[in-house]
């Protein structure tokens, strides 16, 4: 099995009126694991995931599926889209349909699932983002938050082996942020590879396995999440910042390197824990000066 | 129309097959029509706010709210009903006995066929109402597009009050000529949002592989044979009341 089940080589990309959205961008999806594709307000991250599953074409370039240059036609399409799903920002431009059950119920049906099946596939996948209570509400009856777990029900309903999100997080609660999470990361275990669009360095540094950081049509770098939010310059470059947590944790001596062979913690109870047993033994490790690490 | 909606989704009902609420209300509406309009109006008007009160659970306000309006209208124009005009000699304005009977008949026939579309919208959800237009012949594109301006209604809604109360909060209502503008302003914008929004919404349905056919699974409402009987013998309840009694009023 390969790897690398998606990959995007030299897209080029431009929206009529000739602004330029990608210039010849390259990006690996390893098999498996989440992916966050980091980079500020228009730096071509939602037209770079139009591309992942099809929606646009590379005006230079080619999108890879399973190693196999994908293509356009009606049949590749709907091979493309049952491998790859797409979960669009604003969930009221995906859901149509009148009632919860019924807007889940329309990926597997256009799938040619029997009836049966893609009943069980709508109570599976509500109950996988835990609004199974919604299925018979209205769709125009619900928060902002539940909409969009219904919008991500739907794609999921649908089984992909790779499930792209465009800021899934953006205007939740820190509530509606950790159920998503925790359902999300109830999917990856399961086996789905999962991207996800992101200007929340916090978020790619707490939750990610890979970070692709993007920057004016291109990914500037790529790699494990730990390896490329520790780059501080190149963040700056991408208008972003180093994750708090990380800056913290470079700042208390919990940074890795040379003397201390644990990597720094990914999560505040982490952190924490790291602290107390710090105090506990106060041997070995002195904090270094906040200014060894530039955030 | 969003009080009426939350009713149809809310009432104890909802769940009924819609069949059942269409027999109700379409055999209602049979007898409206046919029936001796005296007896037959306000015996079906009885009958459609106990089915929609006692039955769905429905506030009584909402559905004299719903039943208020049209009601409204036919007693402002009854009067003119009564009235005749004659022409013949001269400009000749009466009002005759059986003038009067015609435009009582009409409002009561009126009013009776009004309950039962009350009934019907307050009680039954139009996503469950509108797969049935099919069953019973309607072309699936229609009843598509039905079903995408039922669910736009609200975006477009919530979109139209948001931005009116952002260009009020702006003075953009302060005098006459500046509403008038505004409004231009916001129906602009908000034609143009619509189409951006279409253009995602197409983006979206193409992600989960659509096709040309906005498919969705229709829920599962078995038809109770005792409901079904128990709206047979109201309807013919009405009709043999509205008939006796009307025996008995000549
Ligand atoms: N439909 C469009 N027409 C013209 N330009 C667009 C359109 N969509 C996006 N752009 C432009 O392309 C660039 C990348 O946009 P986008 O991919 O939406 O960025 P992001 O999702 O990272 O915020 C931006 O400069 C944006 O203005
Ligand atoms: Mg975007």
């Amino acid at each position: 099995m390969n790897p690398v089940i998606l990959s995007a080589r030299g897209l080029e990309y431009s929206y009529p009126g000739g602004i330029v959205a990608l210039s010849g961008l390259d990006l690996e999806v390893s098999r498996g694991r989440k992916l966050a594709l980091l980079g500020a307000n228009g730096c071509g991250k939602t037209t770079l995931l139009l591309h992942l599953n099809g929606t646009l074409k590379p005006s230079r370039g080619q999108v890879l599926l399973d190693g196999a240059g994908a293509g356009y036609g009606r049949q590749a399409l709907n091979v493309w889209r049952n491998t790859v799903g797409l979960v669009l920002q604003e969930p009221d431009d995906q859901l149509f349909s009148a009632t919860v059950e019924q807007d889940v119920s329309f990926g597997p049906l256009n799938q040619g699932l029997p009836e049966a099946v893609v009943r069980a596939r709508v109570a599976e996948s509500l109950e996988t983002l835990r609004i199974a209570a919604l299925a018979e509400r209205p769709t125009h009856s619900l928060s902002f938050g539940q909409k969009k777990r219904v919008a991500i029900a739907g794609v999921l309903a649908m089984r992909p082996e790779v499930l792209i999100l465009d800021e899934p997080t953006a205007g939740l609660d820190p509530q509606g942020v950790a159920h998503l999470l925790s359902a999300l990361e109830q999917l990856c275990l399961a086996g789905t590879t999962l991207v996800f669009s992101t200007h929340d360095v916090d978020l790619a540094y707490g939750w990610a396995d890979d970070v692709a950081i993007l920057g004016q049509g291109l990914v500037v770098c790529q790699g494990e999440a730990l390896a490329t939010l520790a780059d501080a310059e190149r963040l700056r470059a991408a208008h972003l910042r180093t994750p708090t947590l990380l800056a913290l944790a470079v700042a208390l001596g919990f940074g890795g390197g040379p003397e201390d062979p644990q990597p720094p913690p990914r999560t505040p109870a982490a952190l924490i824990a790291r602290l107390q047993s710090a105090k506990a033994a106060p041997t070995a490790r002195c904090p270094r000066s906040p200014h060894a690490f530039k955030a | 129309m969003l009080a009426i909606d939350r009713h149809a989704w809310t009432n104890r009902w909802r769940r009924h097959h819609p069949g059942e609420h269409l027999l109700l209300a379409g055999g209602g509406l049979v007898l409206a029509l046919t029936l001796p309009p005296l007896t037959a109006g306000p015996l079906l008007c009885l009958l459609m706010a106990g089915a929609t009160v006692v039955g769905a659970a429905v506030p009584m306000r909402a559905f004299l709210g719903v039943m208020a309006l049209p009601t409204g209208f036919m007693l402002t124009s009854a009067p003119f009903l009564a009235l005749s005009l004659d022409l013949r000699d001269g400009l000749h304005l009466s009002c005759s006995p059986a003038g009067a009977t015609l435009a009582l008949e009409v409002t009561l026939r009126s009013l009776g066929a009004l309950s039962c579309l009350a009934f019907l919208a307050l009680t039954t959800p139009v996503a469950e109402l509108v797969p049935w237009l099919r069953r019973l012949g309607v072309p699936a594109a229609v009843v598509e597009i039905a079903l995408l301006i039922y669910r736009l209604i609200f975006i477009f809604a919530e979109r139209a009050l948001a931005g009116q109360q952002a260009q009020a909060a702006r003075q953009g209502y302060s005098t006459r000529p500046r509403s008038l503008k505004s409004l231009g302003l916001l129906i602009a914008t908000l034609f143009q949002r619509a189409l951006e929004r279409a253009r995602r919404l197409e983006v979206g349905l193409a992600a989960r592989g659509y096709v040309g056919e906005l498919r969705v699974l229709t829920p599962e409402r078995p038809l109770s044979r005792r409901r079904l009987a128990g709206i047979g013998g109201l309807l013919l309840a009405v009709a043999l009341g509205s008939v006796l009694l009307d025996r008995g009023l000549a």
